[in-house]
């Protein structure tokens, strides 16, 4: 993977040592907190409500075992013995204390890795297939490209300060583990008709207060002018997009508004007008970056692994964790292996000290030193191979992170919610805690199938409830958590906004309703049809009939 | 009745103003039954460089004793609800006990009151 290079590492060391100054007079009196609000958030430090969070960027979800150890490390050191994984592929630690932010940082430093762009309004932690290089299909790494992104976004002058946030996926492969399309830019690596290698360009997807599956601006971008062709982009949105009101100033808001056609015209001419070479990334800095992600040393062993057969047949628990959890590598003899953070009544996306730890040396040991992190808040091993999953797997069990629940019905996304978020209007982890409890029975959970449950505890949506087969928004009414349920939304290739269900319901009754939304699934399916299929062919009516039965 | 909370710049942790200092229990804060004395009280607790996000909340009378009106001050005068050994309700006492009884007249007051005064 990419290491830090000199220019990375004095930057690096530099913004933290200048964040060092700023705590110091921040504490002395000499700067207010409205002068150091935009100082911390640019070091992805926010007040919440029981203590400061600060939340580090993981670049595209790809961390080496000595780096996940560092975190659990200040888990253990700084927070309460645990990090909490997060829908951008980051960690936040939630019991953080100010004064020990400049170590903080500079520790994480030691490790290449900091906190930078993790807040405000700049071009945030850069999305990628947690799956990338491990995958058949995948045309080519699509870290070489978030890479690159990422360093031409780092502190980027002029797209420091945007009208607002801004988030870019990169993904390789057919199928989108990203969610590309609700991002303010999802890159859809393409093939070219000439061979080489391009992206499909959409922009202004977006969650949050206003939904929108981003349209698609550009076909095929060849590869070599991604850098510029970004470039143009951010220009427009940066001279249109909309400063006066905070809740239309997302990309989405200024291409819905323009219309796709219309953007893509004025980034056209904008791109036109830009002197390219000085932009794109010159072909010496691609291959360098291409270098470090040259696929890791495989062994040549053959595709069928005689042990692990044996090891599945006589455990039926590893039999179920490699049906859910154990998937395809584009290499003989090799798995991708998920580590779920969903253990049924833990919080989803934390993990302990201990646990980090555990999953670090796992990666050392079976996993060529490589470790990714889900946007769905779990933790994959990509390059394990077959004949060592059974020792994975008895690894992972004794330490609660077996659960064989990838995708099912307790693998669901919830984010933190009023139980630590200062934004929050109603908790999310008791919710998701209760339905997975609710679904704990692991045949049950298979026979469900494919189920992706979304919960946010505000509209800001940082859980994705738009994109959720069943989505779970939690609002306020006077005081009390209510939760509106939404059905029908997809993060894949075929993404769409969920739709609301019907009005909001109190806080105890959300998973019986959960429950209902199953039970109508099971009884209108046809064979092979997953949650979403039965929805998409029968409609919201008889999940909507189901679920407010009572009420009639 | 009123209290008043904040975080504590240093280390982000919630205290209540007690009549010139800051004490980190809710079962420890001055109560103002007068919306006008909380409101300068706050002026006076609100110092920059000591704590931060400080603000005036409603406070309920329970069966037996005051509990935050807000479920979100209710919340930050506990921890987090996944992690009971974690924040203020690790500590116990009948304070605790109380607000983690207190319900069914929840108001966001506390969120409004928070709202107007970033006005």
């Amino acid at each position: 993977m990419y290491r830090y290079d000199y220019i990375d590492r004095a930057f690096v060391e530099d913004r933290a040592a200048e964040f060092r100054g700023q705590v110091a007079r921040r504490l002395a009196g000499e700067i207010t907190e409205d002068q150091f609000k935009p100082l911390r958030l640019m070091n992805g430090l926010y007040l919440q409500l029981h203590a400061y969070m600060l939340r580090v960027s993981i670049p595209y979800g790809t961390l080496t075992p000595n780096q996940l150890r560092k975190l659990a490390w200040i888990a253990r050191t700084y927070d309460k013995g645990y990090g909490h994984f997060t829908t951008r592929q980051n960690i936040q630690f939630h019991w953080i204390k100010l004064k020990d932010v400049p170590d903080i940082l500079g520790h994480l430093a030691d490790v290449e890795m900091h906190a930078l762009q993790t807040s405000g309004n700049c071009i945030r932690n850069v999305t990628s297939d947690p799956r990338a290089g491990a995958s058949a299909d995948e045309i080519e790494d699509p870290r070489i490209w978030s890479e690159i992104i990422r360093q031409w976004a780092a502190i980027h002058p002029e797209f420091s300060f945007l009208p607002r946030k801004f988030k870019i996926a990169v993904t390789a492969t057919a199928h989108d583990r990203t969610a590309a399309r609700l991002h303010d830019i999802g890159l859809l690596m393409r093939k070219g008709r000439d061979g080489g290698v391009g992206f499909e360009v959409i922009v202004g997807g977006g969650m949050g207060r206003t939904p929108y599956v981003g349209p698609t601006i550009r076909d095929v971008l060849p590869a070599e002018h991604l850098l510029s062709y970004l470039e143009a982009v951010l220009r427009v949105y940066n001279r249109h997009g909309r400063r006066d009101n905070i809740y239309k100033a997302r990309i989405k808001i200024l291409v819905a508004q323009l219309g796709a056609e219309e953007f893509a015209r004025q980034v056209e001419a904008e791109w036109a007008q830009i002197d390219h070479p000085a932009i794109d990334a010159p072909q010496a800095e691609v291959d360098r970056v291409r270098a470090a992600f040259a696929p890791p040393a495989f062994e040549a062993v053959t595709g069928r692994s005689d042990a692990f057969e044996a090891a599945k047949a006589a455990s039926s628990s590893l039999a179920r964790f490699a049906r859910n959890n154990v998937h395809l590598h584009k290499q003989p003899g090799y798995a991708i292996v998920d580590i779920s953070l969903k253990a049924p009544g833990e919080t989803p996306g934390d993990a302990t000290a201990e646990q980090m730890e555990l999953v670090a040396d796992l990666a050392e040991r079976f996993s060529l030193g490589e470790l990714r992190v889900t946007h769905e808040q779990n933790l994959v091993l990509p390059h394990v191979k077959l004949d060592d999953v059974a020792a994975v797997h008895a690894a992972l069990a004794g330490a609660g992170l077996a659960s064989a629940n990838i995708n099912l019905v307790s693998d669901i996304i919830a984010c933190p919610g009023l139980d630590y978020c200062a934004l929050a209007n109603a908790r999310a982890i008791p919710i998701a805690q209760d339905i997975a409890l609710r679904f704990a029975a692991a045949d049950q959970a298979e026979n469900i199938g494919e189920l992706k449950i979304k919960i946010s505890g505000c509209i800001n949506a940082c859980g994705h409830h738009h994109v959720g087969h069943i989505g779970i928004l939690g609002v306020d009414k006077k005081g009390e958590e209510f939760y509106q349920l939404s059905l029908g939304g997809s993060a894949a290739e075929d993404a769409e906004v969920g739709k609301i269900l019907g009005p909001a319901i109190p806080a105890d009754k959300v998973t019986d309703a959960v429950d209902h939304l199953v039970g109508v699934y099971l009884r209108e399916r046809h064979a092979g049809e997953r949650f979403i299929d039965t929805y998409r062919r029968v409609g919201l009516v008889p999940f909507k009939e189901a679920v407010y039965a009572e009420a009639h | 009745m009123k209290a008043i909370v904040a975080n504590t710049l240093i280390d982000g942790e919630v205290v209540y103003w007690n009549a010139g200092v800051w004490v980190t229990r809710f079962g420890q804060a001055q109560l103002f039954a007068e919306d006008e004395v909380a409101e300068s009280a706050l002026a006076k607790a609100n110092q920059p460089t000591s704590v931060v996000d400080c603000y005036v909340i409603d406070v309920a009378e329970e069966e037996d004793g005051y509990a935050p009106t807000a479920y979100r001050e209710r919340i930050k005068a506990l921890g987090p609800q996944n992690h009971p050994q974690h924040g203020k309700q690790a500590d116990g006492g009948h304070d605790i006990d109380l607000i983690k009884q207190a319900h069914g007249i929840a108001r966001s007051a506390g969120r409004h009151a928070l709202i107007k005064l970033k006005k």
